[in-house]
């Protein structure tokens, strides 16, 4: 692959994060469990869509966002309420409420749907948001693949954290044996298990940009990293915090 | 994690650098101040302060530093969508650390935080 190559780039970005965006690009072109490659790459393309959003600007502003009426700026054939999700989640996600989970899946977009387009959502926007950070412009999206989703649902799911049905801790086994780090979970985690490869998926981003999950346990300097645990934690908690993200 | 990282590792911190406040980032923290200003400049979207705040840590700290600065803010720009757009609770709100932190820096005025207080 090409793609991720930084090779005009001024700054020493280390092989393991090219490596994990690289891999990424390639799971986004192919069928996902609930939407098809092609619908996947649309779900990128419209959360950077959402970066320059008249609409979303305007209703970040108005004291509730459900009843402000307009249309986004969308370049893409999906449905209009998943257009909204991913807009929503990237320019607005501190007033999702349950009950708007709730209502999307009664209009179509399902519950599992959901958090695939939220995977994927998330993840691309901090890999865009990493080149950001460097002054580097986003990677093309890549060419999607042809298939069907395969509805895959994990069998053991429990509906006591989120808006959303998730894996409980005793309930990662079979297919899902690999989910939990160390036998361990978190809420975090757990939170977009209903689709196991969207947590797959962005946790080996997570590992190259942050820590691996192993690696948290430790408060002391990673030696492939060249800020120590602190340092981590000040950047980690200002970004957090001026996202009024209370978890 | 902030206030564990600096007790296992036995250095004096001030956590209002988490808050914005440029001195207290400093205190305890190699390029605190540097740090805290490219991390809200990538969570704000301000283009300017951006590229001010990269330019500024990287002269200070070098290339290495700012990488792996833009790797953490990078993730936690998405972390916080997915505890948002999930509304997953706090997992445990007992440890004393825990509720030290959340009330030094405030945290409940963010709407959020219902997704952990009404559940408690």
């Amino acid at each position: 692959m090409s793609q991720f190559q930084y090779s005009d780039c001024q700054f020493p970005i280390r092989q393991d994060i090219k490596d994990a965006y690289q891999e990424y690009w390639t799971s986004l072109s192919l069928p996902g469990n609930w939407w098809t490659g092609a619908q996947r790459v649309e779900i990128a393309q419209e959360v950077r869509n959402a970066y320059s959003c008249n609409y979303c600007t305007d209703r970040k502003q108005a004291l509730s966002p459900y009843h402000f009426e307009g249309e986004h700026s969308c370049s893409t054939s999906l449905p209009a309420i998943a257009v909204d999700a991913i807009h929503r989640i990237i320019t607005d996600q501190t007033r999702i409420t349950r009950a708007w989970v709730e209502n999307n899946a009664n209009q179509g977009l399902s519950k599992e749907a959901y958090v695939e387009l939220t995977g994927i959502t998330v993840t691309l926007f901090s890999i865009d948001e990493f080149n950001r950070a460097l002054g580097l412009n986003p990677e093309p999206l890549p060419e999607a693949q042809s298939g069907e989703p395969s509805l895959h649902r994990p069998q053991h799911l429990r509906d006591d954290i989120g808006f959303v049905p998730t894996i409980p801790a005793d309930g990662a086994v079979g297919e899902e044996a690999d989910l939990w780090p160390n036998g361990r979970t978190a809420n975090v985690l757990r939170a977009l298990s209903l689709v196991p490869d969207a947590l797959r998926g962005w946790m080996k981003v997570s590992n190259a940009q942050y820590l691996s999950m192993e690696g948290m346990g430790s408060m002391f300097k990673q030696e492939d990293r060249s800020i120590d645990r602190m340092q981590m934690e000040l950047v980690a908690g200002r970004v957090s915090a001026i996202n009024q993200c209370f978890y | 994690m902030l206030r564990a990282s600096a007790l296992t590792n036995q250095t004096e911190i001030d956590i209002q650098g988490v808050n914005g406040d440029a001195s207290a980032a400093a205190t305890g923290i190699e390029h605190g101040e540097e740090l805290m200003k490219f991390a809200e400049a990538l969570a704000s979207g301000e283009a300017v302060s951006l590229s001010e705040s990269r330019e500024a840590l990287l002269a200070k700290a070098g290339g290495n530093v700012l990488v792996d600065a833009a790797g953490v803010a990078a993730n936690f720009q998405r972390m916080v969508r997915i505890a948002d757009s999930i509304g997953i609770p706090v997992d445990n709100m007992e440890t004393d650390l825990g509720q030290q932190v959340r009330e030094e820096l405030n945290l409940s005025r963010f709407a959020t935080s219902k997704n952990t207080l009404s559940k408690s």
